[in-house]
């Protein structure tokens, strides 16, 4: 590696390449495409949680001019998630539902129209007869009709991590504490909903698919595949995408259909943009967990033995690719967290209901089971008489013990947790909160005066950039521990560079560039990123599991020190030195030593592209060059969040006083990028610990179809955050830990813990909302 | 989420509006602010086959006062926007009351004649209007008429409006004192519990919203105070009569506790808190 990764534009927080567009309202999504002859598609979906389709009657519709698209015309194709788990079911979920749907807002037939007015009117004249089945919603209820034929009692998935010898721990321990804990359903909702445009080209025979997906190759690879088409065929272009939090890495039957649609239309591009109440009902949502869960300490606090049963709410299908372990599993491969723990059992399954599936979002189970995790640490620290802050340090992973395999085998590379914590309490001012604490508790009976004030706590471990033999997943038939990148210096000596990775809002053009400048020797301003075009970058997975700082950004380093490589031959050969001698800072070669420069790296280019003649030997024209990388395992990031609330007894009323997350994202290559990911994802965390809930009736409509009550939080909900970082940098080229994820791990602890602490109450049930705590205090 | 099919008529006058909705025999519906109208297009759960835009017709908005001393009230044209409503001062609590009216770009759009006549029984304007007693001028086919806040309300989104009516303006009586407290699960939303306190003419008067299908007096709480009772007394024994129904956001007792402390607070805010 030459020279230092961090000089030059890496660890600054340089202008946002991608902001003056998206800032001043010219972002280019998918939504604003607009081709000749388009035509716009809206679904209809089922009303039903559970029903028999017995008959489809589109006569109407295609009387009045409509094209109509029902489940037997693309019955041939159905989405199967793949996993190698011995006990795993595959589920197969059709394009457009034909003999049954399974959950109300399943897709079941397709119009397309001039505009989506029409499409809609075209919808009421469609004629879908339903015989209703039993419902079940619940994923811890006995299944009153099983949803698929494989597997009766609707459990898609069972796996057992042990570890260690529990019961002998258990019956040593001082203290055991057991508990019942709910987490509450709900979605990553990005600003923009999901979009599709399809286009199929008869002539040439290719597909193009225009997506605001976080994941083109992998949608690529899986339309190539579903539609048995060559996948140099096939094109997916994301362009600009606004917010996906993991709902959009997946690739959902509308998807699918759209593609569909467009060969059986040639030369007609159709585009779908759904609306929110189709989003709220048919993207995927997420942590709707029960945790039963007991842990056993020693008197001092020690951690002795952990035991729990997880049951994960995984939808009416296994989320395709991702399947219906992606949840189950993240919660018993991460459940202990960053606390030392030798022994471990813990069965987690994913049960299908007549609910929309559940898929990847922000943190992926994380936040129900970081809850579950110092829930029973804070109830352990009570019956103990510790302070929440004397349990965790007597548990957490320290420096010493790195790499610390986890009970689930996991490999824990951090250890840098007490750290995390320590600097949090600071910046909370925990002492001067105690203080005010204690005296508001003395200065009064309950109810009069101010209200009580509550602490609460959490510390986590945030597993990023997952390389090939880290993956904590439900192993899958493909691995995603690698991005590429392609680095081309064009005649200018300008740098266009050609990445993997995708960026739903995060600055990924930005954190690439800075990459590329840095490692190729050139200026910040004279590198452009193009992302999301499957025809233009070689590969990359995209955005997912806090990866791409780590895998996309290495393998952007990588690529920019092999170009600088082949640009310092090429000088060297035109001045008759030893490349060895040579550097190239801002686009300028020089000399080691020299004071000036000898040559530009635009004219280096200009040889290298036009003036073959000049070529030194041996070398060939042109200045590119493509690179993988893969971390082989991850990098953890420790993490902690401290809050002061207070609450009010009259109403149940809770007001955030004071929020603080440290964090380790080794080194921080754009200050503002990165705390801007920290604080998105708090406010998201915030969102799903007091606000958002999905909830279906017994027969599986959803009672919150609409953001009037399905409560996202807004700015007014969301407090200012104190964000402070230590920097332990990992062991990967640039040195970085992933932050995308991370602070939505905290919340739902941290304010439960919080309220139990002002008020003397326990939360097992999120959110968190007036009534419950009201309730809880009558 | 797109409408179905409707035509479009755009009104200069009023009569224009009355002629247009007559009509359209029972099929009209007038377009203000479009905030709660058009989203239930869009879900297609209300498909009139004509909408009458009264946006364009002149002198329908603004705030002027109305009679002084103890008989003090403000006119408040049906087109006025709930952001001018926030911005005027002739009526304090009015303008109180409509700053908790959604957010910035609702409270632009929004009309306080549309927000009486759709009648949202947790919306704020139908509690202060009927907590202060005011009136609503309706014009329709050959005649204007005067009505009640109180005779107005009929139910959770409906009114005694007749299908071819259209509500002119409202005369909101300004009190002596007064609170206003309200209880939402965030900042904007439509509230769980408002409480309006308003003195007139010597009457302290108490209105509720958000606890049934329409606004309402709370009679219990407000011969508490007029028998020389507290406003503790007087928050208990009106929570005590709420029959509220439980949803999403909380049992019935839940409620009537948030009633007895919104009326608290506003008794307070009111400075009736002996
Ligand atoms: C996100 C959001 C949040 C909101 N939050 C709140 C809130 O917290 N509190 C609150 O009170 N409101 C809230 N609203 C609603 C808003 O206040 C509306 O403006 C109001 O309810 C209706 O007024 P409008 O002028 O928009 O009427 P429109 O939507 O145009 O019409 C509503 C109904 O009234 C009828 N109508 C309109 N004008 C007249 C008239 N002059 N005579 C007879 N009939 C008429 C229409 O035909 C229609 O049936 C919110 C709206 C949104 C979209």
């Amino acid at each position: 590696m030459k020279g230092s990764v961090m000089k030059g534009s890496l660890g600054t927080s340089v202008r946002r390449k991608e902001d003056q567009r998206l800032v001043t309202g010219h972002g280019r999504y998918v939504g604003d495409l607009q081709l000749p002859r388009m035509r716009h598609v809206a679904f209809q979906r089922s009303p039903h949680g559970h029903a028999r389709i017995t008959g489809v009657n589109a006569v109407a519709a295609l009387a009045a001019g409509h094209r109509v698209f029902t489940g037997a015309d693309f019955a041939h194709v159905v989405l199967r998630a793949q996993s190698a788990l011995p006990s795993y079911v595959e589920t197969d979920q059709p394009v457009l539902a034909h003999e049954k749907v399974r959950f109300a807002g399943e897709p079941v037939a397709a119009v397309v129209a001039a505009d989506r007015y029409r499409a809609e009117d075209g919808l009421e004249l469609v004629e879908v007869d339903y015989e209703p089945l039993p419902s079940t919603v619940c994923a811890w209820d006995p299944p009153r009709e099983s949803l698929h034929a494989g597997a009766p009692d609707n459990v898609l998935l069972e796996r057992t991590f042990d570890a260690g010898s529990v019961d002998d721990a258990f019956a040593a321990a001082a203290v055991v504490v057991e508990r019942e804990l709910v987490t509450n359903r709900h979605a990553g909702n990005p600003m923009e909903c999901r979009v599709g445009a399809a286009l199929w080209n008869a002539s040439d025979r290719k597909l193009t698919f225009w997506s605001g997906t976080q994941v083109p190759h992998i949608v690529r690879n899986m339309i190539a595949e579903l539609l048995d088409l060559p996948e140099g065929s096939v094109r997916v272009i994301a362009p600009d995408v606004g917010g996906g939090f993991g709902v959009k890495a997946v690739l959902y039957p509308e998807d699918v259909a759209l593609c569909m649609i467009a060969m059986r239309m040639p030369g007609t591009p159709v585009k779908w943009v759904e609306d929110r109440v189709e989003h709220l009902a048919a993207a995927t949502h997420a942590r709707d967990h029960r945790y039963l869960i007991k842990a056993g300490f020693a008197p001092d606090g020690a951690l002795m033995a952990l035991q729990a049963d997880v049951t994960c709410n995984v939808g009416a299908y296994s989320v395709y690719p991702w399947t219906a372990g992606l949840e189950p599993l993240m919660a018993g491969g991460l459940l202990s967290g960053p606390y030392r723990l030798d022994n471990y059992r813990c069965t987690v399954r994913g049960v299908a209901t007549n609910t929309a599936p559940s898929g990847p979002y922000r943190g992926v189970a994380r936040p129900a089971s970081v809850f579950a995790m110092e829930s029973v640490l804070d109830a352990g620290a009570r019956e103990l008489g510790l302070s929440g802050v004397e349990i965790r340090r007597r548990n957490l992973i320290r420096p010493q013990d790195i790499p610390y395999k986890m009970p689930s085998r996991l490999v824990d590379d951090s250890g840098h947790y007490d750290e995390c914590l320590t600097k949090a309490l600071d910046l909370l001012g925990y002492d001067e909160i105690r203080a005010e604490q204690e005296r508001r508790r003395s200065a009064g009976p309950s109810g009069a005066g101010e209200p009580p004030i509550g602490i609460g706590f959490a510390c986590y471990n945030e597993l990023t950039g997952l390389g090939r033999a880290a993956s904590a997943g439900p192993r899958m038939p493909f691995r995603t521990g690698h991005d590429a990148c392609t680095v081309r210096v064009n005649p200018d000596g300008r740098v266009t560079v050609f990445s993997g990775v995708t960026s739903q809002g995060q600055g990924l053009e930005t954190t690439m560039a800075q990459i590329v400048a840095d490692g190729l020797g050139v200026g910040y301003d004279d590198v452009e990123v193009r992302t999301g075009d499957t025809d233009e970058s070689l590969w990359g997975f995209g955005a997912f599991s806090s990866r791409q700082a780590v895998i996309g950004g290495g393998a952007a380093h990588r690529t920019a020190t092999a170009v600088q490589e082949k640009v310092l031959a090429l000088a060297a050969g035109l001045l008759e030195a030893n490349p060895a001698d040579l550097r190239i800072e801002h686009g300028q070669i020089g000399v080691v030593g020299e004071p000036k420069p000898r040559i530009s790296l635009a004219e280096v280019a200009r040889v290298a592209y036009l003036e073959s003649n000049r070529l030194p030997e041996g070398i060939e024209p042109g200045l590119e060059a493509t690179r993988f990388y893969d971390p082989i395992r991850g990098a953890f990031a420790a993490g902690a969040q401290v809050a002061a609330i207070e609450v009010h007894r009259a109403t149940g009323e809770l007001r955030i006083l004071k929020y603080v997350c440290v964090e380790d994202a080794g080194h921080v290559m754009h200050p503002q990028i990165v705390d801007g990911q920290i604080a998105g994802s708090i406010a998201q965390g915030i969102g799903g610990a007091l606000y958002e809930h999905l909830v279906y009736d017994d027969d599986g409509n959803l009672s919150t179809g609409t953001l009037l009550d399905y409560l996202m939080p807004t700015s007014a909900e969301v407090p200012d955050l104190v964000i402070g970082h230590v920097s332990h940098p990992a062991a990967n080229p640039l040195g970085v830990r992933g932050v995308g994820e991370g602070g939505t791990l905290g919340p739902n602890a941290v304010l439960a813990g919080a309220v139990a602490d002002a008020l003397g109450i326990e939360i097992t049930t999120l959110p968190i909302t007036p009534a419950t705590v009201w309730t809880e205090l009558q | 989420m797109k409408c179905a099919p409707f035509d479009y008529v755009r009104a200069a006058t009023v009569d224009d509006v009355v002629t247009a909705l007559a009509d359209a025999d029972g099929d009209g519906k007038i377009l203000a602010g479009g905030q709660s109208l058009v989203p239930i297009l869009a879900l297609r759960m209300a498909r009139p086959a004509v909408l009458v835009d009264v946006n364009r017709i002149p002198g329908l908005g603004g705030v002027r006062p109305d009679g002084a001393g103890d008989g003090a009230a403000v006119h408040v044209g049906a087109l006025t926007r709930h952001s001018a409503l926030a911005a005027q001062s002739h009526h304090p609590l009015l303008a109180e009351a409509a700053r908790w009216i959604g957010h910035t770009a609702i409270r632009s759009r929004g009309t306080a004649g549309g927000s009486i006549a759709h009648a949202d029984p947790s919306a704020e304007l139908p509690v202060v209007a009927v907590g202060t007693g005011a009136v609503v001028t309706v014009s329709g086919p050959g005649r204007n008429r005067s009505v009640s806040a109180d005779e107005l309300f009929a139910g959770a989104l409906m009114t005694s409006l007749g299908e071819d009516e259209m509500i002119i303006g409202i005369r909101f009586p300004v009190p002596q004192r007064w609170g206003f407290a309200e209880f939402a699960r965030r900042h904007g939303d439509f509230a769980l519990v408002t409480a309006v306190v308003a003195e007139i003419g010597g009457t302290v008067r108490i209105a509720l919203g958000g606890v049934g299908s329409v606004p309402v007096r709370a009679a219990a709480g407000e011969q508490v105070l007029a028998t020389g009772g507290t406003a503790a007394e007087a928050a208990a024994a009106a929570s005590a009569e709420l029959r509220p129904t439980a949803d999403m956001h909380g049992s019935a007792p839940f409620r009537q506790a948030i009633a007895a402390e919104m009326i608290r607070r506003a008794l307070a805010q009111a400075r009736i808190d002996r």
